[in-house]
């Protein structure tokens, strides 16, 4: 009886937080008190918040919980529990929970989240609710079916999770059994997952469930198949999969021809859904950032090629850029400031220098030139070679292992040196010419050097443009920044605290990204200890980032199967892509800044036009997950490297040209991909048994490529 | 009993065939040999951590066996202490929309190598030079140990010190030159040549020293 008037006293506070919350004690008190008494309150609380208007509300508001809210909650529950003395297992419960300094926060956030399953209607009929549908939908006409077919996946997955949070275990396994075989085969994997999810216990433990729980899973449908679909579920006496529609799924309605299967097939696969119309909308600047003005002095040659920028020839190189037909503000791209860079240094000047005299020697690719390539084989690795990176000039190739170290190669024949000791510093003539040439150790000269210092397995590695970082992140948590010059670590960043997956320096320098496995990708500078931005959204580990050629987005790809693109300055989510089957494990910008390349486990490149947000192709070809890709220098060629063994070379050129790219694409969503990847194909290129982990065009468009052998 | 030790080459035991059909079930088609004897470890390793916890919790509350609520608040002690799990969504969204509303800090021209303060930097000495009384020894033209002196920032002149019991004389340790930071920490030496020249290159190490490094 206290326990019914602590109930109504909650409803008419309008906490309905809380009362969620001691519904849910008071079902596991169902014995103490008595079944009599609590049924019929039990009954008549369930009957009012189900299937009307307000859960909705309610449901709304469980869903914008925010931290302070919950522990606000959590502090009111206890209150309440102790103004009513005669419940007394009650108050045992809320300290449990209030227990633990960081689980407070989390435990009411959950248990609120998860309360979100209300019971409601019979857990025997749930395997009726779903035959019906199923029924009714294959029913429809054909025109609508692939689309309407899209429920079937987030509706059983829900429901199942319905029915195992009520604890209704025989029913759950039963209704699994009977409908797992009917999902599309690339939900497979997610599918196996949820039938280790038996017992309510191991719903909290899965992050990426809660995850999906709390996320609306984004459907793309047609009006007319909208309104066929609303008409027959409201027609039903029990709305069971209207409710759960109305609060799990949502609905993006475009108005025009539904999809066929294959449109649609080549959309989803990612762990919510599609992408909503409004998250792709925003304007991206996609263009390069201008090239600066040199006014080093040069000698005869490099004027020419600093002339070949577009400024007529037998001018004096000018240090304003009025006037220069190449040098108008491309609208597209970003404008200069926008977010702060480094300024540019003697060094980087000469190394720009010696980029455009490499670039007048470069072999022009296509069809008919196809690169030659070079592949660096790790012999004697065991299957501990984690990661690779080559610098831009290709002069020197770092490899990440599983024992944790981190060991750098010189390629060409100049040795690797670090600078002398400060003994022998202070010795030398500081005004010579040649002062950066005296200030190496001749005695530390050698191919290789090996940099100890993670403690678990080194996932990513990345070379600074101007060749004095390396970068490199583990499974311990931490991104480690270590100087090439004395090849000694500077300073260990730490914010992930777990594995982090992935990390790249910016083009420019002196900013940095990483991604981990706490879904978050972060981005840092070198002279901060604590990172810049948080880009967080992603619903599973971030397994690749990388940057945009003018620094200022970075696209992250995730064991979600989605690939969002997020913007520097403000930390939004820009772009979000949906369509690979599996996680993506490798990004690829090309030069001209205006396309993206993803590849997955599924084993298939993805092209996206990230101006529009569409995805403009799709080459199908490798069988295995996709490590490496990169465009050549000028963007004609796209090189792709997979665990199978192979090398595949594809014509970038054609694959972007004719891009029907108009507003009903953008609008509904209705791609046309060609069928062409066979034609895209350049050339297929098998190692003997090593998989593919590296690719890097060298300044002169010759092919490098990077893997361990493996001897099965 | 015996017979059952001796698992003949085909038939696993029963835990490792349920192992086998675990990793089946989720999914898992290749993997090493060795896998299936590590995660049969983890599991009796968990399963015992679990026990243990649970007989401690229902001694505590006075019960005479233990009972589902004890392994029930066991798990869970334990899957908040070591399997800790990222953050929640929502925590991720609020503290990354607190941090993303700072702009992006200004970058100072003209720094050098781009840090952060020294104190989060692993560029520091691991190492503390210990000041030695060396004993007055007979050799009145011993050798001279270069004095270093960390922190500053010119070389000074130095004069030639000659060992005498009054100065202490610093080891010459083999400096870590891992250690050397990009900015702050210059080591100055006596210059060399003003020894006495039939002294050795104070660079090389004497045998005595070595005791001494042995005891810092």
């Amino acid at each position: 009886q206290t326990l019914v008037a602590v109930l109504q006293f909650l409803r008419r506070s309008n906490l309905r937080e809380s009362e969620e919350i001691l519904r849910r004690e008071a079902r596991l008190l169902g014995d103490d008190l008595g079944a009599a008494a609590l049924s019929p309150t039990a009954a008549g609380l369930l009957g009012a918040p189900g299937g009307d208007a307000d859960s909705a509300v309610g449901e709304a508001l469980l869903n914008r919980v925010t931290t302070a809210a919950a522990i606000a909650i959590g502090g009111s529950v206890s209150t309440v529990a102790s103004s009513s003395p005669g419940v007394a297992a009650v108050p045992s419960l809320p300290p449990g929970k209030v227990g633990g300094g960081v689980v407070v926060e989390d435990q009411p956030d959950v248990s609120a989240v998860l309360s979100a399953y209300n019971q409601q209607g019979d857990p025997t009929l749930y395997e009726e609710y779903y035959s019906g549908l199923k029924h009714f939908i294959e029913c429809s006409l054909d025109c609508h079916r692939a689309e309407l077919s899209q429920l079937f996946y987030p509706l059983f997955v829900h429901m199942y999770l319905e029915l195992v949070y009520n604890q209704h275990e025989s029913e759950a396994k039963s209704f699994f059994e009977r409908f797992h075989g009917d999902q599309e085969c690339y939900y497979q994997d997610d599918l196996r997952v949820l039938s280790s999810l038996t017992k309510k216990e191991h719903m909290k433990g899965n992050e990426t469930m809660l995850d999906f729980r709390t996320s609306k899973f984004v459907l793309r449908i047609s009006r007319d198949s909208y309104q066929l679909l609303k008409r027959h579920l409201q027609e039903k006496q029990n709305n069971q999969i209207w409710n759960i529609v109305q609060e799990h799924l949502y609905i993006d309605i475009f108005d025009g021809m539904p999809r066929s299967k294959q449109q649609i097939d080549a959309m989803v696969g990612s762990l919510a859904g599609e992408a909503k119309r409004e998250a792709n909308k925003a304007k991206v600047f996609f263009g390069l950032l201008k090239e600066p003005e040199f006014d080093v002095p040069l000698d005869d040659e490099d004027e020419e090629g600093e002339n070949e920028e577009g400024k007529p020839k037998k001018k004096k190189p000018k240090k304003d850029s009025v006037g220069s037909k190449s040098k108008k503000q491309d609208p597209n791209a970003p404008p200069q400031n926008r977010i702060p860079l480094p300024e540019l240094k003697d060094s980087d000047k000469l190394d720009k220098v010696m980029n455009m005299k490499e670039a007048a020697r470069r072999v022009r690719l296509g069809p008919e030139c196809l690169p030659s390539i070079c592949f660096y084989t790790f012999l004697n690795a065991y299957q501990g070679l984690t990661a690779v990176d080559i610098t831009d000039d290709s002069s020197m190739i770092v490899g990440g292992f599983a024992d944790s170290t981190v060991r750098v190669w010189s390629v060409t024949p100049k040795k690797l040196r670090s600078v002398k000791t400060a003994a022998d510093l202070s010795l030398i003539d500081k005004e010579s010419d040649d002062v950066l040439e005296r200030i190496m150790d001749e005695k530390t000269a050698s191919e290789l050097k090996i940099l100890y210092g993670h403690s678990g397995p080194v996932y990513g590695t990345s070379f600074s443009p101007d060749r004095n970082y390396l970068l490199s992140c583990s499974e311990d948590g931490t991104v480690r920044l270590w100087s090439l010059q004395t090849f000694t670590c500077l300073v260990g960043y730490k914010g992930h605290n777990y594995p982090v997956w992935d990390t790249q320096f910016s083009p420019y320098g002196y900013y940095f990204v990483s991604g981990g496995h706490d879904r978050v990708a972060r981005l840092w500078a070198t002279d901060h200890y604590q990172p810049l931005r948080i880009f967080a959204g992603h619903l599973a580990d971030v397994t690749c980032t990388r940057f945009h050629p003018n620094s200022n987005y970075i696209a992250t790809g995730s064991a979600d199967r989605t690939v969002r693109l997020w913007d520097v300055l403000n930390g939004n989510c820009v772009r979000i892509f949906t369509g690979h089957k599996g996680p993506i494990h490798s990004l690829a910008f090309s030069p001209n800044g205006r396309f993206l390349a993803t590849g997955a486990t599924d084993g298939r490149v993805l092209l996206w036009d990230i101006g529009h947000g569409l995805m403009v192709g799709e080459l199908k070809g490798h069988t295995d997950t996709i490590y490496a890709l990169r465009f050549s220098r000028d963007g004609e060629i796209l090189a792709s490297g997979s665990m199978d063994n192979t090398v595949r070379l594809w014509d970038a050129v054609k694959a972007f040209e004719d891009l029907e790219t108009d507003d009903f694409t953008t609008a509904t969503g209705h791609i046309n991909l060609p069928e062409n990847s066979q034609e895209l194909l350049l050339g297929t290129y098998m190692t003997k048994s090593t998989p593919v982990v590296h690719l890097h065009f060298t300044r002169r468009n010759l092919l490098l490529a990077a893997g361990a052998y493996s001897s099965q | 009993m015996e017979a059952a030790k001796m698992a003949s080459p085909k038939s696993a035991p029963k835990d490792a065939q349920v192992m086998a059909q675990i990793l089946k079930d989720m999914g898992i088609t290749e993997y090493e040999p060795r896998v299936i004897n590590q995660m049969l470890e983890f599991a009796y390793r968990y399963v015992t951590t679990i026990l243990e916890d649970a007989k401690i919790y229902s001694s505590h509350a006075k019960k005479s066996s233990v009972d589902a609520d004890d392994v029930r608040l066991a798990i869970q002690c334990r899957t908040d202490q070591s399997f800790t799990s990222p953050p929640p969504r929502d925590f991720l969204l609020d503290i990354a929309r607190q941090k993303n509303q700072t702009p992006l800090p200004l970058i100072k021209p003209y720094s050098g190598p781009r840090l952060p303060p020294d104190r989060y930097c692993l560029t520091a000495p691991n190492y503390r030079l210990k000041s030695l009384q060396k004993k007055v020894s007979s050799s009145a033209g011993r050798i001279t140990v270069p004095r270093l002196s960390v922190g500053a920032v010119s070389s000074r002149p130095s004069t030639p010190t000659l060992a005498t019991p009054t100065t202490p004389t610093v080891q010459n340790v083999l400096i870590n030159p891992s250690l050397i930071g990009p900015k702050n920490i210059l080591i100055t030496t006596n210059m060399v040549s003003q020894n006495t020249p039939n002294e050795p290159n104070p660079l090389k190490r004497k045998h005595e020293d070595d005791d001494d490094y042995d005891n810092l």
